[in-house]
């Protein structure tokens, strides 16, 4: 306040980041001697080194952070290691994360046993040898590292192509309507100003050229519709996604000749961006069956749930090998996961060679309109 | 008769008046360049029919024809639109519309449409009669092509698109002689003798472009 009054601002420093994250490991023991040993000899690897001396403790930190790895007493009062690393693994959050057990006796092979059971990935008798524990300590958290820089940039790529992909259609979109409605304006009023002209001449030759003149402005207004349409149709946005499919179901009859038969619920009008990526995964997946199916026969059904729209596409066609599925090079299926992934759907592809595929379609609808 | 015209289009509204001014029984009484605007129009002034484009910026299409139909139930509107009929046009009709054109249509059919309306009638291009007729004869009965097999459709479709019994055979991967077979059982189902019959009714009932 005092600064204020005096106009004067005090700027400070946010605090560096490290450059890289310092991993997390829990250490767990019920002894504090132990665990301040444990303590000091992984404090050469320079991580962040947290404690805990019960099970009950180990749980409250595993629900709050991600470890590279927690190093688990097995004997301890209250619940034992084996019921903590149980229960650490029980929850979505921390199923993988990996632990080393240590325990004193020598003699419990059994409960080495037990400990694999419930997941462990690896254990160590005490006394434990520092340079064995740092070697293996040092490979988690190494693993740990790569783990999340494939998580980081997984993820960037993802939003890369979700932006990708919402750029191309807002550029469809304009470009649609920019020469739908500019273009084919102009080429109306242009006719219009012909048919005046024709209207007032008496020479048969001239007006013979205005004939020619209007049906040639005609068919210049039907390539500009088509360009528009193909780009985005406009029924997506008039009219919604329910019209949309089936008008496009039938377009793909007409241009190919083999039979759709789709199942519509009634017409309603839903989220334009769910609209748009169902259209357009729809539309992927006709693209598909045109180009590899050899299909006779496609059955289409759309519907309308309280909380997602699904569609599921049929053909009667070759099928779909698992290895064309998983192959690489098979980038439409992918920007069909992708684009469905971005609202928090999916799409599944089942089928065997010789009897058709099926293609399912999930995506949940967003509470606001 | 009073016409108000309704384009968000400068060049198509020019067009219109001038169109319109050669003929003397209509007179221009207003114009307006968004839905708003129609309605405000609406207020003041009397209009007999009124000349819509369906996509002006704004109120969507369907909806100005029903309030329009709503509040004033003694006057005509006739959508001109971008749109192609088949996809549009019934959906206007439903909504109230008199009348449906594309803009592609002749002038003379626009006029004759606003004198059609304006009495009370409604105006469908024969385009759009053809189809709605169509459709009434296809709920009636199943259509010839829907006693086709699903192969022997696709093959009626190659057939209609002009494509030889070599061609389909190839890229059907199945022999001329299969194709042949398919061809004769076709003609028989839907009653017809030649290929030039089958691509008569592919194009009249809209099976191929």
């Amino acid at each position: 306040m005092n600064d204020l009054a005096h106009g004067v601002t005090v700027e400070t420093e946010p605090p560096l980041e490290p450059v890289v994250d310092k991993a997390k490991i829990l250490l767990v023991d019920d002894e504090p001697k132990s665990l301040f040993a444990l303590q000091e000899l992984l404090s050469t690897l320079g991580q962040n080194l947290m404690v805990a001396q019960s099970g009950e403790e180990a749980l409250r930190l595993a629900l709050r952070n991600d470890f590279a790895v927690i190093l688990l007493d097995v004997r301890m009062p209250g619940i034992d290691g084996f019921e903590t690393a149980r229960l650490i693994r029980a929850r979505d959050r921390s199923k993988s994360t990996p632990i080393i057990f240590l325990t004193a006796a020598a003699d419990e092979m059994t409960s080495m046993f037990r400990g694999y059971e419930v997941g462990a990935v690896d254990y160590l008798m005490k006394p434990v040898v520092p340079e064995v524990l740092k070697s293996k300590v040092a490979v988690f958290v190494e693993l740990f590292r790569k783990t999340e820089r494939l998580r980081e940039s997984e993820d960037k790529l993802r939003r890369l192509a979700a932006h990708l992909i919402s750029i191309r259609e807002e550029e469809r979109a304009h470009i649609a309507r920019e020469i739908h409605d500019e273009l084919g304006q102009v080429l109306t009023g242009l006719k219009m100003e012909v048919t005046w002209l024709a209207k007032r001449l008496k020479d048969k030759p001239l007006i013979e050229k205005t004939d020619s003149m209007c049906l040639l402005i005609d068919s210049t207004i039907q390539t500009v519709r088509k360009i528009a349409t193909g780009l985005r149709p406009e029924m997506l946005d008039d009219m919604g996604l329910v019209a949309a499919v089936g008008w496009q179901a039938k377009e793909f009859q007409k241009r190919t000749g083999i039979r759709c038969r789709a199942k519509l619920p009634a017409e309603s009008r839903f989220d334009i961006d769910v609209s748009t990526t169902m259209f357009r995964i729809f539309q992927e997946i006709l693209t598909n069956v045109a180009r590899h199916s050899r299909a006779t026969r496609v059955d289409i059904e759309l519907a309308l749930g309280e909380a997602e729209v699904s569609l599921e596409v049929v053909d009667n066609g070759v099928g779909i090998e698992d290895q064309e599925l998983h192959a690489k090079k098979s980038l439409g299926l992918l920007g069909m996961q992708e684009r469905a992934l971005l609202f928090g759907g999916d799409v599944r592809i089942t089928g065997s060679p010789g009897h058709g595929t099926r293609v399912s379609v999930n995506i949940p609808l967003r509470k606001s309109k | 008769m009073k016409v108000l015209i309704a384009d968000d289009h400068p060049v198509v509204r020019q067009g219109l008046r001038q169109m319109l001014a050669v003929e003397q029984d209509l007179t221009v009484v207003g114009e307006a360049r968004n839905g708003q605007e129609v309605v405000e129009i609406s207020r003041r002034v009397p209009w007999e029919v009124a000349v819509l484009d369906y996509n002006m910026p704004g109120k969507n299409g369907l909806e100005l024809i029903k309030e329009l139909r709503q509040r004033y139930p003694g006057r005509a509107v006739l959508v001109l639109s971008m749109y192609p009929e088949d996809r549009y046009a019934v959906r206007a009709l439903k909504a109230g519309a008199a009348g449906y054109l594309t803009k592609e249509s002749a002038p003379e059919e626009l006029v004759s449409a606003i004198r059609k309306v304006a009495g009370g009638g409604r105006y469908v291009t024969p385009t759009l009669g053809e189809k709605l007729a169509l459709e009434l004869e296809d709920n009636r009965g199943k259509p010839l092509h829907e006693t086709l097999s699903d192969r022997e459709y696709q093959v009626m479709w190659m057939i209609a698109s002009g494509k030889t019994v070599r061609q389909i055979a190839d890229e059907l991967f199945l022999s001329p002689n299969t194709v042949s077979t398919h061809r004769t059982r076709i003609l028989r189902k839907m009653n017809m003798k030649s290929n030039a019959e089958l691509m008569h009714y592919a194009i009249a009932h809209h099976l191929v472009d």
